[in-house]
């Protein structure tokens, strides 16, 4: 039981990232409304973000800034890497939050299953 | 000064998309003309980058002179250079198609931002064959997919709306599974570079197998939504189907063969053979590309609308080649490369035929072609040549792609995916067949006399024919392509 405990210590965050992770998929999936399936994007891109960063991190490491002090310093490169990556995401973020202000001027809702319905019944005219 | 042509050819690209918005108030007509140029300009410096390849062998390029493990490295190889080539190549035809059709539900103002899209695109594909780096790989990735998906919104109408916002959402969960895979990746190597990582893999793989294993699993997931291999191709036909014709060529013909290169990118250049084998992938794709293969015909059949049946016949031939990369030996490679090229065209060829087709007669539904052979000869002639070529009727170049598939099963001794390829073959035939036949050998509904002859325009109708005799060519001669895929198969450690 102590060295479970200990093995959730020392890799929570790794386990936190892949919680966030899934958490974010299920919205992404499950839920009918357009809005809350950018926030699971979103919420499945924070814990890839914060699986980089987890990554570079190095206990009692310092930030990585030339200075005089010798030590072990933290690996820049992820959070480099993560800079770019949440740059991405943002666009992602708008381009669908565009799409779902014109979903919802022309159909009136943003639910995905009413929007279903509303094809399926003009499907049916013609 | 040929070293520099990668690089060249990428911000090319970039910067023509950058420049179409100033000229905003000139005639539309100049947009046209310089965005052609720039395409020839960028087609000639890879097919020189081909030669060149050719005769002096690969190349790296640093970007900013960096060493690889801190900066971008793009690698030259006989891979990179043949598909950039052939994609431009067949991107100048469907652009001159474009110049026509493109502007199908798109108001006036926006002519312009259809090529802005359409220049960023090339610009991601070009980026994703050349570059050598995972992070790198993924953010051409994004650019591709946000590019894809608002070339299919551009159009305003309802069923535009919501497919792009379907593709967006999965294309997403695609992209940040590759991400996590990249991580997990770099992780226990340090690197993002394919080469470095593919170095300190075979070392990391005893210490650290669970993450290897996470990790291709979350890649080959990521990936095959993107590339739309069987179980997870739910957003494309829909969104293939709404898009402009221009651009459902464009997306069916190119963009999801790019996902498949970087499929085989991952798995040889990165994993390598050995650690996939011992993994169990080889076997999990064969399964997956044959299912693929026979529903994606079946679901097919049951389709009234045209663009979404040529939609669903694309994750069959997705099939395809995902079985040719899943026998994982050189003639299986060298096979599923042939088809990815014989594809590419047949599917634009389809698409444009059947866009003309729209244009003209403003008709999807499948059984409202009645007679159309006779209204429209030329494009309903390259529609037949292409749909014989999908079943893989000799003299087209779907028939040496289903050749060559079927010697690489034999020879990885697998006679049951003959049986596979015949019967998907089959299925072809009977949803493709009746069209054909439809559209020759009935009476059109209104009389012949009435209407004229044909009436599209020039752009639109040469790059058709030009299609259809490629695809005749290539049939008859192979070998034209075969020396460069094999260069191709070659690059990849084969």
């Amino acid at each position: 039981m102590i060295e479970f405990l200990q093995m959730l210590y020392d890799y929570v965050n790794y386990l936190g990232a892949v919680a966030l992770f899934i958490i974010g998929l299920h919205t992404v999936v499950t839920h009918s409304n357009l809005i809350k399936r950018i926030m699971g994007i979103n919420i499945m891109g924070t814990a890839v973000f914060y699986f980089f960063i987890a990554i570079g991190n190095v206990t009692g490491g310092l930030p990585p800034i030339l200075t005089d002090t010798p030590g072990e310093y933290i690996n820049p490169l992820p959070s480099v890497l993560i800079l770019t990556g949440i740059v991405v995401v943002v666009s992602i973020t708008v381009y669908s939050l565009s799409l779902v202000i014109r979903i919802y001027e022309t159909y009136g809702t943003i639910d995905q299953d009413e929007i279903a319905k509303i094809n399926e019944r003009e499907n049916a005219d013609d | 000064m040929i070293e520099q042509l990668p690089i060249l050819n990428l911000l090319v690209l970039l910067s023509t998309a950058l420049v179409i918005p100033l000229f905003k108030k000139r005639t539309f007509n100049m947009t046209l003309w310089f965005g052609f140029f720039t395409l020839f300009f960028v087609f000639i410096s890879s097919i020189v980058l081909t030669y060149h390849v050719y005769v002096h062998g690969a190349f790296y390029y640093h970007l900013g002179g960096h060493a690889p493990f801190l900066g971008i490295e793009l690698l030259i190889d006989g891979f990179a250079t043949f598909f950039t080539t052939f994609v431009l190549g067949l991107l100048i035809l469907i652009y001159s198609y474009s110049a026509g059709d493109a502007t199908e539900g798109i108001s006036e103002k926006e002519y312009g931002r259809y090529y802005i899209l359409l220049f960023i695109l090339l610009f991601a594909m070009l980026g994703i064959i050349y570059t050598n780096d995972l992070f790198n790989i993924y953010v051409f990735m994004e650019i591709l997919s946000i590019t894809t998906c608002s070339i299919i919104s551009i159009k305003r109408k309802k069923e535009n709306y919501t497919s792009a916002f379907r593709y967006v959402m999965l294309n997403e969960v695609g992209s940040l599974s590759f991400l996590f895979g990249v991580a997990l990746i770099y992780m226990i190597t340090g690197f993002t570079n394919i080469g470095l990582v593919a170095d300190a893999l075979p070392d990391v793989w005893a210490l650290y197998p669970a993450n290897i294993i996470l990790a291709v699993g979350f890649m080959v997931i990521g990936i095959g939504i993107k590339a739309a291999i069987f179980p997870f191709h739910v957003w494309l036909p829909d969104a293939h189907a709404s898009a402009p014709s221009s651009s459902s060529a464009i997306l069916s013909g190119i963009v999801i063969k790019v996902y498949a290169l970087i499929f085989v990118k991952m798995l040889f250049r990165l994993y390598g053979v050995d650690l996939l084998t011992e993994l169990n992938i080889p076997i999990i794709l064969t399964v997956t590309a044959s299912v693929g293969m026979v529903l994606g015909s079946m679901f097919a059949m049951a389709q009234k609308d045209i663009k979404r049946m040529l939609g669903y016949s694309s994750v069959a031939q997705m099939g395809y080649i995902v079985l040719g990369i899943s026998l994982f030996s050189y003639l299986g490679l060298r096979a599923a490369f042939f088809h990815i090229t014989s594809h590419a065209l047949l599917k634009s060829a389809l698409f444009l035929s059947v866009g003309a087709i729209i244009y003209k007669q403003k008709e999807r539904r499948i059984n409202h072609y009645d007679g159309i052979g006779k209204l429209m000869p030329l494009s309903m002639g390259v529609f037949t040549i292409a749909a014989l070529g999908m079943i893989g009727i000799p003299i087209t170049s779907g028939f040496i792609s289903k050749y060559n598939l079927g010697l690489a099963a034999l020879d990885a001794n697998q006679t049951i995916l003959i049986g596979v390829l015949v019967f998907s073959g089959l299925l072809n035939a009977m949803y493709y067949l009746p069209i054909i036949i439809q559209a020759f050998l009935k009476e059109p509904k209104t009389p012949v006399y009435m209407i004229k002859l044909e009436k599209i325009p020039l752009t639109m109708m040469l790059p058709i024919a030009i299609l259809g005799l490629a695809i005749l060519t290539l049939g008859i001669y192979p070998n034209l392509v075969m020396n460069l895929i094999d260069l191709a198969v070659e690059s990849l450690g084969f």
